[in-house]
């Protein structure tokens, strides 16, 4: 057991990275079952039909994309099959070119952007800008990223406030979050269907808004875009990587095991030779 | 061509950053380390740059909306720190924005805390309303400083105390999960759009 305390840590870092890699390239098939509030999220989602406009918050860094973006990849596919208008906007600066380079590979899959998709870019000011843009949408983006004014643009259509959106899913890697939407969105719009699409880390402090009814629903990391999938019937990337992150999960636990032996081994023979 | 060459580069970027893990600090991971910053930045400033010419400058040179002026100039003013003499001008910006602060987070009071202790109110029907309910007022009561230690009181502070820490393992537990899951994302980026490896 001392010999573990001694271990190359490379080591670990190598059995860790081979366990996840095999499941990504032979997925293992372990059952995946949704979580009540990814059910909730899901439903309320749902709630938006044909025409309606579902307004997606891409409110995350590159640093945090791979947890978070297949919630907006599963989401949108979603909302593009059933004939939803999606507006993309970010309040975070590298979020809006994930919201441009979306709206493109839609583009390039037969949407028409500006009736079917929209990016209305990036706002500086955080809370300030959430409120503002909540009050009056033209006002803050008077325009669209591609300059077009957006009076013009058929998705727009209808467009005042927040409360002309259908459903509002702010995807998150920090601040803002879903709780400055909160203090800046539902408090003017109560009304407003408001669901929490967060990074794995930021789970636990924000299912408190789901059970007091402040979010509709909340999707959690990668875990949460994978049950969305499952919900939609639309396995995609983040079911693939499931097996993958099961599979990590169980080298961390044995890791946290093993670590504490190797550490209670050492500890016991420093206590007999006092 | 162009998605060729993002994809290139986005890889050997991904990989040497991963190079940390095995061979530390080293000259390859701080030049991805560096570059990622500097490009960070540049994009942001561009893009913070270009929403002021959009919001601001555009309805002011074209529509005649002078009130924006106001906030640009105030903004402008904030850069005053920077100037030797001049530093104090910084400082009618920087209290407006603490004051704007201070008032958007006001309505925390609303739903921080009145609404979430409106959502501890609950029937004790269910096992899960009752560890809500007592979980909650046991953490309140472990930081009760004030108060004379009562056999009863150091009770349910132990118990609050054991409530916080299961709250720990769970927020420890989805941080872990939270990194895996980061990993798994980067290597299907690898596999799939770089090696082609997996569909």
């Amino acid at each position: 057991m001392e010999a573990l305390q001694r271990l190359d840590r490379r080591w670990l870092y190598a059995a860790l990275i081979l366990v996840i890699l095999l499941p990504l390239v032979k997925p293992l098939g372990i059952p995946l079952r949704p979580r009540s509030w990814t059910v909730q999220a899901f439903e309320a989602i749902e709630a938006a039909g044909p025409g309606d406009a579902v307004l997606l918050s891409l409110d995350y860094q590159v640093s945090g994309a791979p947890d978070i973006h297949p919630q907006t990849e599963a989401i949108i596919r979603r909302l593009m099959e059933k004939g939803c208008r999606v507006i993309l906007v970010a309040f975070v600066d590298q979020g809006a070119q994930f919201a441009i380079d979306l709206a493109r590979k839609w583009e390039a899959r037969g949407k028409k952007y500006g009736t079917d998709i929209v990016v209305l870019g990036f706002a500086p000011g955080v809370e300030a800008a959430i409120s503002a843009f909540a009050r009056d949408v033209a006002a803050v983006f008077p325009r669209d990223v591609r300059g077009n004014p957006i009076s013009e643009l058929p998705a727009m259509k209808g467009i005042k406030t927040a409360r002309d959106f259908k459903v509002i899913g702010d995807l998150a890697t920090g601040i803002p979050g879903p709780a400055e939407w909160i203090r800046q969105v539902k408090t003017a719009f109560p009304e407003v269907s408001l669901v929490g699409n967060v990074v794995t880390v930021m789970g636990p402090q924000t299912l408190p808004y789901v059970q007091s009814g402040q979010l509709a629903g909340c999707m959690i990391g990668l875990r949460g875009a994978a049950e969305y999938e499952v919900l939609a019937k639309q396995p995609g990337q983040a079911v693939a990587a499931m097996d993958a992150q099961s599979m990590g999960h169980l080298m961390i636990i044995l890791y946290i095991i093993l670590g504490n032996l190797a550490y209670l081994a050492t500890r016991r023979k420093k206590g007999s030779r006092a | 061509m162009t998605q060729q060459l993002t994809t290139w580069t986005a890889a050997l970027a991904t990989l040497a950053i991963m190079t940390f893990l095995f061979a530390g600090d080293n000259k390859v991971f701080r030049f991805a380390q560096h570059v990622f910053v500097g490009v960070a930045a540049g994009y942001g400033v561009a893009l913070a740059s270009s929403s002021a010419v959009r919001v601001g400058w555009t309805p002011m040179v074209t529509k005649g909306q002078w009130g924006y002026l106001v906030p640009m100039v105030l903004g402008l003013m904030l850069y005053a720190r920077f100037v030797k003499g001049f530093a104090y001008l910084s400082r009618t910006p920087m209290a407006f924005l603490v004051g704007l602060g201070a008032s958007l987070s006001m309505k925390g009071i609303a739903t921080d805390f009145a609404a979430q202790i409106k959502a501890t109110i609950l029937p004790l029907n269910t096992v899960n309303n009752v560890i809500l309910v007592l979980g909650t007022a046991s953490v309140l009561v472990y930081f009760l400083f004030t108060v004379k230690r009562h056999p009863v009181v150091n009770g349910v502070s132990t118990f609050g105390k054991w409530v916080l820490m299961a709250a720990f393992g769970a927020a420890f537990g989805n941080a872990v999960q939270g990194r895996i899951s980061l990993f798994v994302g980067t290597l299907q980026f690898l596999l799939r759009d770089w090696l082609h490896l997996i569909g």
